[in-house]
């Protein structure tokens, strides 16, 4: 079974800047009418057309989608209504993104992360994994849960495995973004996780160069040869966020001594 | 003095090119897309090319404090070439609705073909239905007839004469288009075409309405610095700087502000770049401030 499209015509509409309705109203029937061929000359004027207004709707829990609404823009929301009225799911994503602009590519990419895994959702991770404008891997697979959906979604069958997973984690410790923000990934933590996070961080260290926070989150719940050497050592550390992910890291290992730590 | 130089073909010239130009005061910077030196076999390399200059070619501007604007167009050089003339006019309407797109340009006649003609008209409707003004490349042979007979299908287009920038004009054409209500280009090249000294007698003798010059610096010998050396004639020639600054700065702004999609306030800073960013995967900056963003 699909899984259904949010409609966010409502957050979309009620952000229309003064002038834009007759615009907007033209673009949905165009897209209604002529499906996805129209999306290419829509999706430029959306920034400019609708405005990038902040949403300030909440967290979007409903099965299987969870999605901080927060972070999303009025001209966000009316590109996900505008895919959805054209009525296709799989196709036109992908060549926006390819062919689009910075704002056209941030756009698409909140898209898919209410909308259902499909192959346009493998090769746009993909493209994430390959970009390093940092936008735009926030805008795909920060502040929701697409990453873990498009796991979840049968691996082999649509592309992204765990591999490509635990690709995503190094991406995000190489830009210093937050796992927490990629709802679910941490979850999925694994013994090979933890080994790469490993490696790197000793790469960081020999460099004299900080270590990604979140490194202690994995190699608490995903157990390597070092990881009690190292969840001991940032109880200690100089940075309060490595002290903070190393206490969380202690309490998934479950190391008497060291929770006893935490009780000190 | 703050200069709009609206004609360069950034994506021919080095990174140095723009780390000068901000020190000479250029602000901002439009890029017509045009030929690139050699012919294109396939739609596919015109599309990669104009995906560079609403990509590429902005954040390279921005990291010097240049903001950068493009048109978007096929030119008339391939226009002739049927591997590709059809296929680029079919892939432009999308473009045509970016937000740094301010024209549709360079289009106009070169070898004044049939072909070249065919497809300048057609790009004239492109601009009329997307709302946009045109910049219009001239020729560089049998310059004055062509000249005439762009201005003809330009009027028979319907599109208003204050949207037509007739670029690469000199001392025989301003005097066709001084009142037809466009604008008139002039491409300021070190040997050729149009020189500073040149330029300055032109301004003297029309004065600086809906006149704009530009270094058109592109593949061949040309210079990006030509609007600051024309800035430097045009005072030696005693012409004010209220004037000097409208001929830089004001009239391109004027003229591409009529896209909908530019105003002088945008322009009120430099650009800035997102330096935590490198682009599309791109580390170019190794985590370095460019030296003309350094105080």
């Amino acid at each position: 079974m699909t899984d259904h499209v949010p409609d966010l015509t409502g957050h979309a509409e009620a952000l229309l800047p003064d002038g834009a309705r007759t615009w907007w109203n033209q673009a949905l029937a165009r897209a209604r009418d002529e499906g996805p061929e129209a999306l290419p000359e829509l999706f430029p004027a959306l920034r400019r057309r609708i405005g990038t207004t902040g949403l300030s709707a909440g967290m979007f829990r409903e099965t299987p989608y969870l999605v901080d609404l927060d972070a999303w823009r009025a001209c966000d929301a009316a590109g996900h209504v505008l895919l959805e009225a054209a009525g296709s799911h799989d196709g036109p994503a992908t060549d926006l993104f390819l062919r689009g602009d910075l704002e056209e590519r941030t756009i698409v990419l909140k898209a898919m992360t209410l909308r259902p895994i499909s192959p346009d959702t493998i090769a746009l991770l993909g493209e994430v994994q390959r970009t390093n404008t940092v936008r735009h891997v926030e805008a795909g697979v920060l502040d929701a849960n697409l990453a873990v959906r498009a796991l979840e979604a049968g691996g082999p069958m649509t592309g992204f495995s765990q591999d490509d997973l635990h690709r995503l984690v190094l991406k995000l410790a190489f830009l210093d973004l937050p796992v927490a923000r990629a709802y679910g990934v941490l979850d999925h933590a694994t013994a090979e996780l933890s080994q790469m996070l490993e490696d790197f961080a000793q790469e960081r260290e020999a460099a004299g160069r900080p270590v990604w926070a979140d490194t202690w989150r994995f190699l608490g719940r995903a157990a390597i040869a070092t990881s009690r050497e190292r969840l001991a050592a940032g109880l200690a550390h100089a940075q309060p966020e490595v002290r903070a992910a190393a206490r969380d890291g202690v309490q998934a290992f479950g190391d008497t001594d060291l929770l006893k730590q935490l009780d000190a | 003095m703050r200069i709009f130089e609206p004609h360069a073909h950034m994506f021919s010239r080095v990174t140095d090119d723009y780390e000068r130009m901000a020190l000479c005061g250029v602000r901002a910077v439009l890029e017509p897309a045009f030929w690139l030196g050699q012919n294109r076999t396939s739609v596919g390399t015109f599309v990669d090319y104009f995906d560079t200059l609403l990509g590429w070619e902005r954040f390279r501007a921005q990291q010097f404090g240049i903001h950068h604007f493009c048109t978007m167009a096929l030119n008339p050089r391939e226009a002739n070439d049927d591997r590709v003339n059809a296929d680029v006019l079919a892939v432009l309407p999308r473009y045509l609705e970016k937000d740094s797109v301010l024209g549709v340009g360079e289009i106009g006649l070169d070898d004044q073909t049939p072909k070249e003609e065919k497809f300048f008209a057609e790009q004239v409707q492109l601009a009329i239905r997307h709302d946009l003004p045109v910049l219009v490349h001239t020729p560089h042979r049998d310059k004055k007839k062509g000249f005439e007979r762009c201005i003809d299908i330009l009027k028979e287009s319907g599109i208003p004469m204050e949207r037509v920038l007739l670029d690469h004009g000199n001392e025989i054409t301003i005097k066709l288009t001084r009142d037809l209500g466009c604008y008139s280009g002039f491409s300021i090249y070190p040997n050729t075409k149009m020189d500073p000294l040149r330029m300055s007698k032109i301004v003297v003798e029309y004065g600086v309405d809906r006149m704009i010059i530009n270094s058109a610096c592109d593949w061949g010998v040309s210079d990006p610095l030509m609007i600051p050396r024309t800035i430097v004639k045009l005072q030696q020639a005693r012409v004010p700087d209220a004037d000097i600054e409208q001929l830089v700065w004001k009239n391109p702004i004027a003229f591409f502000a009529q896209s909908g999609r530019l105003q002088e306030n945008d322009l009120a800073w430099p650009a800035s770049a997102d330096l935590r960013e490198t682009f599309e995967g791109n580390s170019v900056l190794r985590g370095q401030d460019p030296a003309a963003l350094q105080p």
